[in-house]
């Protein structure tokens, strides 16, 4: 029943039990609904943990609400009239979509990449520089001196260090990834959330930057959507599968993958649908 | 046997479905072709003729003199100023409230109701007759301060200019992907910065292209002015008073019976075509290239 190849590399190794993510969870969400402008309810009462520096993956068929659900952690959704999440997303123990928590706030500890690179029409160098700016006042040895530190960090430096005035667009798209990811660093976030990041690349881009992940995983909180099991099996110690809006399952991905207590996630991640 | 007799049967009605496909896409490529050969010739005919007709009236004194009494030397030198003036401040009035409108319509109201009968308008407006634009200017301005002054000419072709900035800001800000919007939003950034670094930046080709076209399309306007700056035999930079400008020359010139201001009329009429021509191929190399 079990594919092989889903295994983790650590099978032979005794279940190595990380952490219990409810303890003293990075981000907790309690009962919490999601509505399009539609009226669709996208997430019904959704529970979940997310422990501080792990990596967590949410995996589901297209549609499951996945990708909702992380926009939901940012409240990156506000910029869409008619969409409303009810419930609580507790970050750090305090209610992130209560009115009264700053969203430039929330975003600076917050920060996110998207599927498709999105650098801006400026030059890579600004592309860094544009989020620092908008906390802190560096001058220019420091911000030059921080710009370099997140390049370094996103695994990037050392190719773009000799064109940092060229547009981020002239970078190939793995490149553009990972400007990206620095982009989202250099403003010392402690959250960071993936959405699909590596969809749109190739497969020598992906391992990069699922390497990337793996090393990130040591200073920030991850959060990755991906539709690729692999890769959840590869870069993320926690899994959450969604099914129609709803939290299926969560567990450390090793249990997920080869121990599944739900009859629908064995079905998914074996691949008999989805 | 019956089997092979009818795959032949077939082979044959394919080749003569194959056929008339050949013999209809031919009749439509000569169709095209010949529609393409009459519209460039219309034009090529028309650029030869001035070319022709307004090539041997181009000199220096062109630029320099003014417009003349019928029988004595001059040039177009206070139409060239008037123009430059008048079409000058006309895109200056309408660019930051184009632009500011069309920001409005993407960034702002997107999906409103309001912004989606400003959008109707605006598109009526693009192509409202500008000569309805003159009268207007003529009525509300012009009549009651009682004289024709630059300042209404340069409004109304303000008022012709601004409809295509608008719509041309709104679509090239529609073709910035949400996605780069987003991302800067999940910085933290506040919408005024977004709109400022992120959009602004990736329509800025765009813009300026319809800034330009805007100023091709206002520079040959003649009704407009006709019941605004009128004209002025003098040369003159007080936007108060009447004003030449070259299409008005043009248009005075031509219908005269003079033989010396027809031909300034067609060598004005070779500057404004090619002065526009030119604006339209720089639009061209500013315009973004189609991607993907």
């Amino acid at each position: 029943m079990s594919e092989p190849h889903l295994t983790l590399q650590t099978a032979s190794a005794p279940p190595q039990i990380l952490v219990d993510p409810a303890a003293n969870p990075k981000i907790a969400v309690r009962g919490l609904d999601f509505f399009y402008q539609t009226g669709h309810r996208a997430l019904k009462d959704i529970n979940l943990s997310v422990a501080e520096r792990y990596v967590t993956a949410f995996i589901g068929p297209s549609g499951c609400g996945k990708s909702t659900l992380l926009r939901v952690l940012n409240r990156i959704y506000d910029l869409y009239p008619g969409q409303r999440a009810t419930g609580q997303v507790l970050l750090d123990g305090e209610d992130i979509l209560s009115p009264r928590y700053d969203v430039t706030q929330l975003r600076a500890k917050v920060g996110m990449v998207f599927q498709k690179p999105t650098p801006f029409p400026l030059t890579i160098w600004d592309n860094i520089a544009f989020g620092v700016n908008l906390y802190e006042k560096l001058s220019k040895p420091d911000l030059d001196a921080r710009i370099e530190w997140a390049l370094r960090k996103a695994a990037i430096w050392e190719e773009v260090k000799d064109k940092l005035k060229r547009n981020g667009a002239s970078l190939s798209g793995g490149q553009q990834q990972r400007l990206c990811i620095a982009r989202a660093i250099a403003v010392k976030p402690e959250v960071i959330l993936m959405d699909e990041p590596c969809s749109a690349l190739d497969p020598i881009s992906t391992a990069r930057v699922e390497e990337l992940i793996l090393e990130l995983a040591n200073d920030y909180t991850i959060v990755l959507v991906t539709h690729n099991m692999q890769q959840a099996v590869r870069t993320a110690d926690f899994t959450t599968f969604m099914y129609l809006g709803e939290i299926i399952e969560f567990g450390q991905t090793e249990q997920i993958f080869s121990n599944p207590k739900e009859q629908r996630t064995q079905d998914y991640v074996t691949g008999r649908f989805g | 046997m019956a089997n092979s007799a009818s795959a032949t049967a077939s082979v044959r009605s394919s080749n003569a479905i194959v056929r008339s496909r050949l013999r209809k896409n031919a009749i439509i490529r000569a169709l095209s072709i010949a529609a393409t050969v009459a519209g460039l010739s219309l034009l090529a005919w028309i650029l030869g003729d001035l070319l022709f007709k307004g090539f041997s009236t181009l000199s220096v004194s062109l630029f320099t003199m003014d417009t003349p009494p019928p029988g004595s030397a001059g040039g177009l030198a206070n139409a060239i100023i008037g123009s430059l003036l008048i079409t000058g401040i006309g895109i200056l009035i309408a660019t930051p409230i184009g632009i500011l409108a069309g920001t409005f319509l993407i960034e702002y109201g997107r999906g409103s109701t309001l912004a989606e009968v400003i959008r109707f308008v605006n598109d009526m407006l693009v192509s409202a007759p500008s000569i309805i634009i003159g009268l207007f200017v003529y009525q509300v301005i012009v009549a009651p301060m009682h004289h024709f002054s630059a300042w209404a000419g340069a409004i109304a072709l303000g008022i012709i200019a601004l409809p295509i900035i608008v719509r041309t800001t709104q679509d090239m800000l529609q073709l910035v992907p949400d996605a780069l919007r987003e991302a800067a939003y999940a910085l933290g950034a506040p919408k005024w910065r977004v709109i400022v670094v992120v959009s602004y930046r990736a329509a800025f080709q765009g813009m300026l292209t319809g800034v330009l076209l805007a100023i091709a399309r206002i520079s040959g306007e003649t009704a407009p002015l006709l019941f605004t700056a009128l004209s002025n035999p003098g040369r003159t930079t007080d936007m108060s008073s009447p004003m030449a400008s070259l299409p008005v020359v043009i248009y005075n010139f031509a219908g005269s019976p003079y033989a010396d201001w027809q031909n300034l009329a067609w060598a004005g009429a070779l500057l404004i075509t090619f002065s526009v021509l030119t604006l339209n191929i720089i639009a061209r190399s500013f315009a973004p290239k189609t991607r993907n």
